[in-house]
């Protein structure tokens, strides 16, 4: 089972990425376990895991939140690459927070990006996948992990 | 310790014999210069004597010669003048070693007598100043005067021949008493200085032992340093030393830099040591502690048994720039010196790994304790009960999750969803209670722990809901357990195995639940309520069976709970029934008739009944109703206060009642099937509940 202070590393990783890259911090509402189709919007950032846990955590924000947040980093480049890539940044952190809370419990995989495409996700089986909607300003990204 | 008192032995034994070499060589010196000295002066009086011998024969030969001067009538007075030095010579020398002492006192006296004889002879030859001849032109001859002292002199040769031998031989007995003692002296100084070689010798040897022996405590007392070194680098406990201002002393354990992460120990404080590892108050704790520790009057057993430090939780510094929780083990003892306690000697250990495993181990007995549990409620059950339980459970839970799902973004939105979840937990649990599922019913309960908590705070955010949302999933993979568990149970009763991961047993897929598994359920559940409130009651059920299906569900729920109510409000202890003329038993029961209006549902049963004014106290004591609104309510008011949101009587939480989320569950079940609720009581006699439900049919209302 997963433990709190596990959940609350992926979260802090996310939010930290908007109060570093933009100055503003970003609060989690409330939290929910995922039924059925996992919910996508337009760009997501996954790593897998595996190790002492086994499976996915993903970033999912829909373009408009990246838009803005591109804005707030003084970026002038809003093309499909920027988005992609900062969706990728976004994984990145959350990888670099396991790192350093878990060390070499945990092997965490490069952070894969998509865009509309529907992910190859490997969800472990019995896991179930938490939903942890990430608000920032008067947009929605989510947050999902899904470990064993 | 041993070893340390060994080395100061020697060293005080080689200062020892340093001093006595000291001592024996000044003695020697001051012995050896006294007999030196003493030899010199008898060197010298020896001298003196021996030039005293010649004395006598130098007196006798000079008086011949001026007697034979005389006879010749030749000049005299050179010879008068030497006999006349020899005599002043003679007295000096004679009274300079009478001074002398250790002389032969016999001899010496023997000798000064003789001497003292001479003088009668000697002195009128002395005193002769005259002119001894007298001349003519042709001849000289002696003068009348010089015939005097002619005879003078004679008679003073004579006097001298004969006693010039044994003047010298006195003088010589003096001699040689002079130089036995200075052959005595000589002797003891050649003695002296043998001793002195020798004392010299000995503790020359005896230094020379010492230092060898200090050499090897020296060499000893190094491995020994070494030893203690090669322990402080190699033990995997922190060990160190606390001085009387609580701060470590100058040697501590290697283990300590890994423990702590740090490397300067070395006078830092203890309060130091822990400061930003711990949180504040255990920090105070354990200064506290610390501080009693020096404490001569604490026992030291008493001490180590309220320890606040066996198992200290710290934050450490991963090394990756995050942190990460242990365990330490701190134990003290105390050291003691001549003076009362010396220091503290700290032991530190890292017992995270088993505090982890012992946390694993306890987990895991506690899994099976709830799982044997659970067997033993399921063992008692009806498989379709537990079916249809399982899935109304996971309806439950799907619903919790939904109202989870709702967006919050602030405090009100989070709040909101704080009623439904308590609803919705409380029903599950009653549910599980009432099929004795107590494995279930206690993490529900565990979670409704968790949402009553939430109502308390100020602020909620979604970072509260995250161990809510992990309880959910927790709770989900137990009910996955159960299902699986009943599967099995149900095959082995029914002789067949059943598939892995199936549900296919029909009767647990449908979940039916009739008005016959509903009566099981309830008359199940009033056992276990009466044992674990200690009340004898009855329950007697009536026309469940003409219940619509639709409405099954509802009316258990609503029944489970207001018997829960009856068991652990309602019905009185026996003594306070037999105080009160009631029969031993409590009777609760229950008639569902069809009406013209539809449905009615009668609870009754006939315990202590309601008290307006307790309901009002409890009302106010809970913050639903100020006192002063409290006052104005009439009876009939202040019995709906039951229905109210998070009304309870009682005052702690139990598994059974005190969350206040009971008879609001009950009226909004009813509520939401179009019906009413409605109570009434006489004090002390009964509580009846009147429930009316439209006619509906099955289908519109399913």
């Amino acid at each position: 089972m997963l433990r709190e202070e596990e959940l609350k590393t992926f979260v802090d990783g996310t939010t930290r990425y908007f109060e570093v890259a933009a100055q503003q911090p970003a609060t989690i509402g409330s939290p929910y376990l995922l039924e059925g189709e996992p919910a996508m919007q337009d760009y997501t950032g996954m790593i897998n895991i595996s190790g002492k846990r086994e499976g996915v955590v993903y970033f999912t924000a829909p373009r408009a939140m990246l838009t803005v947040l591109l804005m707030k980093m003084q970026e002038s480049d809003f093309s499909h690459e920027s988005m992609r890539d900062l969706v990728g940044e976004v994984a990145n952190t959350i990888s670099g927070n396991a790192r350093r809370d878990f060390g070499h419990d945990f092997v965490i995989s490069v952070p894969s990006v998509f865009a509309g495409e529907k992910p190859q996700i490997a969800q472990p089986s019995g896991a179930r996948a938490f939903v942890i909607p990430i608000h920032w300003r008067s947009h929605s990204a989510k947050l999902v992990v899904s470990l064993t | 310790m041993r070893l340390s008192g060994t080395d100061r032995s020697r060293r005080l034994l080689t200062a020892g014999a340093g001093i006595v070499l000291a001592a024996v060589m000044s003695l020697v010196l001051i012995i050896g210069f006294r007999l030196a000295t003493e030899i010199r002066a008898s060197v010298g009086t020896l001298q003196r004597a021996s030039e005293l011998e010649t004395y006598p024969s130098v007196v006798s030969e000079q008086l011949t010669a001026l007697r034979e001067r005389l006879d010749t009538l030749e000049y005299t007075g050179h010879v008068h003048a030497e006999l006349a030095g020899s005599v002043r010579g003679f007295n000096q020398d004679l009274a300079a070693l009478e001074r002398q002492p250790g002389l032969d006192p016999a001899a010496m006296h023997a000798a000064a007598a003789l001497w003292r004889s001479y003088a009668g002879v000697l002195t009128p030859v002395l005193a002769y100043d005259g002119e001894p001849y007298s001349d003519t032109a042709t001849t000289s001859s002696l003068s009348r005067s010089g015939r005097v002292f002619y005879a003078r002199v004679r008679r003073a040769e004579l006097f001298a021949q004969t006693n010039a031998a044994a003047l010298h031989r006195q003088l010589a007995t003096v001699s040689a008493s002079l130089q036995a003692r200075t052959a005595a002296a000589a002797a003891r100084l050649r003695l002296l200085l043998s001793g002195g070689v020798l004392a010299v010798l000995l503790l020359g040897l005896a230094a020379a032992y010492l230092q060898l022996a200090r050499s090897r405590g020296e060499r000893a007392a190094r491995e020994a340093q070494e030893q203690t070194r090669d322990i402080l680098a190699t033990v995997r406990e922190g060990f160190f030393l606390l001085d009387a201002d609580y701060r470590i002393g100058a040697v501590w354990s290697q283990a300590l830099t890994h423990l702590f992460a740090r490397q300067d120990f070395a006078g830092l404080s203890f309060e130091e040591l822990l400061r930003d590892k711990v949180p504040p108050e255990t920090l105070a704790t354990a200064t506290k502690f610390i501080k009693l520790l020096w404490g001569e009057r604490a026992h030291e057993n008493l001490m180590k048994s309220i320890n606040p430090l066996g198992q200290l939780e710290v934050s450490m510094d991963n090394g990756r720039g995050g942190k990460e929780t242990r365990y330490l083990q701190f134990d003290f003892h105390r050291v003691m010196g001549p003076k009362g306690i010396k220091h503290v000697l700290c032991a530190v250990g890292d017992i995270t790994s088993s505090v982890l495993l012992s946390r694993e181990l306890h987990e895991a007995q506690e899994n099976a304790h709830s799982q044997l549990d659970m067997m033993v409620g399921m063992l008692h059950s009806d498989p379709l009960q537990i079916g249809a339980f399982l899935d109304s459970a996971s309806a439950g839970l799907k619903h919790i999750n939904a109202i989870l799902k709702e967006p919050a973004r602030n405090h009100a939105e989070f709040s909101k969803k704080l009623a439904g979840l308590a609803r919705e937990l409380h029903s599950l649990k009653g549910e599980a209670s009432a099929l004795n599922l107590m494995s279930i019913a206690q993490r529900v309960h565990h979670l409704e722990d968790m949402v009553a908590q939430f109502k308390g705070r100020s602020e909620l955010t979604g970072n509260d809901f995250l161990p809510l949302v992990l309880k959910l999933d927790e709770l989900l993979a137990h009910l996955r357990g159960v299902r699986e568990m009943t599967l099995r149970l149900s095959s082995l009763k029914q002789g067949t195995p059943a598939p892995e991961g199936t549900l296919s047993t029909p009767a647990l897929r449908l979940g039916t639940n009739g008005p016959e598994e509903v009566a099981s359920t309830l008359h199940s559940l009033a056992r276990k309520l009466a044992q674990d409130h200690g009340k004898d009651f009855k329950l007697t059920l009536n026309g469940l069976a003409d219940c619509p299906r639709a409405y099954l569900p509802t009316v258990k729920d609503c029944l489970i709970q207001m018997l829960r109510n009856a068991a652990v409000h309602g019905i009185e202890a026996d003594a306070v029934r037999r105080a009160g003329a009631k029969s031993g038993s409590g009777q609760v029961r229950v008639d569902f008739r069809r009406v013209e209006t539809g449905y009615e549902l009668l609870f009754e049963d006939d315990g202590a009944g309601l008290s307006p004014e307790a309901l009002k106290e409890a009302a106010v004591r809970r913050k639903i109703l100020s006192a002063e609104q409290a006052a104005q309510l009439d009876n009939r008011a202040s019995l709906a206060l039951i229905f109210k949101p998070g009304f309870s009587t009682r005052t702690e939480v139990s598994m059974d009642a005190g969350r206040g989320a009971g008879m609001d569950v009950v009226a909004k079940a009813v509520y939401g099937l179009g019906g009413k609720i409605g109570v009434s009581t006489n004090p002390g006699r009964y509580t009846r509940f009147k429930i009316a439900l439209p006619t509906a049919s099955e289908t519109a209302v399913a």
